[in-house]
């Protein structure tokens, strides 16, 4: 029998990191979620505008290191 | 610089309703206010594009702390389809023209509220990293789909 709530195709694991993820409050969702970590090139400004999404794209693509993973597929 | 923390979450989204700002977050921080339990550096804010809105993020934004010099807030009155904030108390993406999401007023009628954060509808946040389509968002997807069924069969239940 299928328990509202206990959607099959989500892999067990997973259910169980949603569920226990839903009973903590928002403050602490957020103080575990939001890390700082240094990524090469993207963190060595402290500003940077594009006019469109497409240059920005085009911007990662040629100046990120492909394994911080902003390259398209 | 510290990671964004809950009290600069909630000063971020306070300073944004007082200035009214028409704003969702999206990408993995939407996700994260959500309840997608996982990790990520900044706040991904979609600003609805008009020179009275980037007017009002700029303030805002300066309000917690963003150091703005006069060509910045420019950018964001102009709306610039991607602004990368790093000179604040916290990481800022704002983002004008997401991939995968045609209007903003669209975004809008599907939001979610959380706590006052009014935040992209989660179709919305996974159709922008299908378009992105970039190796970190394909990395994610599998995981943000089944959320995405995990919480629609929540709210059956």
């Amino acid at each position: 029998m299928t328990v509202p709530g206990d959607t099959p195709a989500v892999p067990d694991e997973w259910r169980q990191e949603f569920e226990a993820a839903a009973r903590r409050p928002l403050a602490t969702r957020l103080r575990y979620a939001f890390i700082r970590t240094y990524k090469p090139v993207l963190d060595d400004a402290r500003y940077r505008a594009f006019s469109t999404m497409a240059d920005y794209r085009e911007w990662c693509d040629r100046h990120l290191p492909p394994w911080l993973g902003y390259g398209r597929v | 610089m510290g990671a964004f923390d809950y009290r600069q979450a909630t000063d971020l989204r306070d300073a944004l309703a007082r200035h009214n700002v028409r704003y969702l977050f999206i990408g993995k921080s939407g996700a994260i206010l959500l309840g997608f339990p996982d990790t990520t550096q900044d706040a991904d804010l979609f600003v609805d594009r008009s020179p009275e809105n980037g007017r009002a993020l700029g303030d805002a934004l300066t309000e917690v702390g963003f150091e703005l010099t006069a060509g910045q807030r420019a950018d964001l009155e102009h709306g610039k389809d991607f602004v990368q904030l790093k000179n604040g108390p916290f990481d800022v993406d704002v983002i004008h023209a997401p991939d995968g999401i045609e209007r903003f007023a669209d975004a809008w009628q599907r939001h979610v509220d959380i706590e006052g954060f009014p935040v992209c509808h989660i179709d919305d946040i996974i159709a922008s990293k299908e378009a992105a389509n970039r190796v970190r968002d394909r990395e994610a997807l599998p995981r943000l789909r089944a959320f995405r069924d995990w919480l629609q069969g929540s709210k059956l239940s």
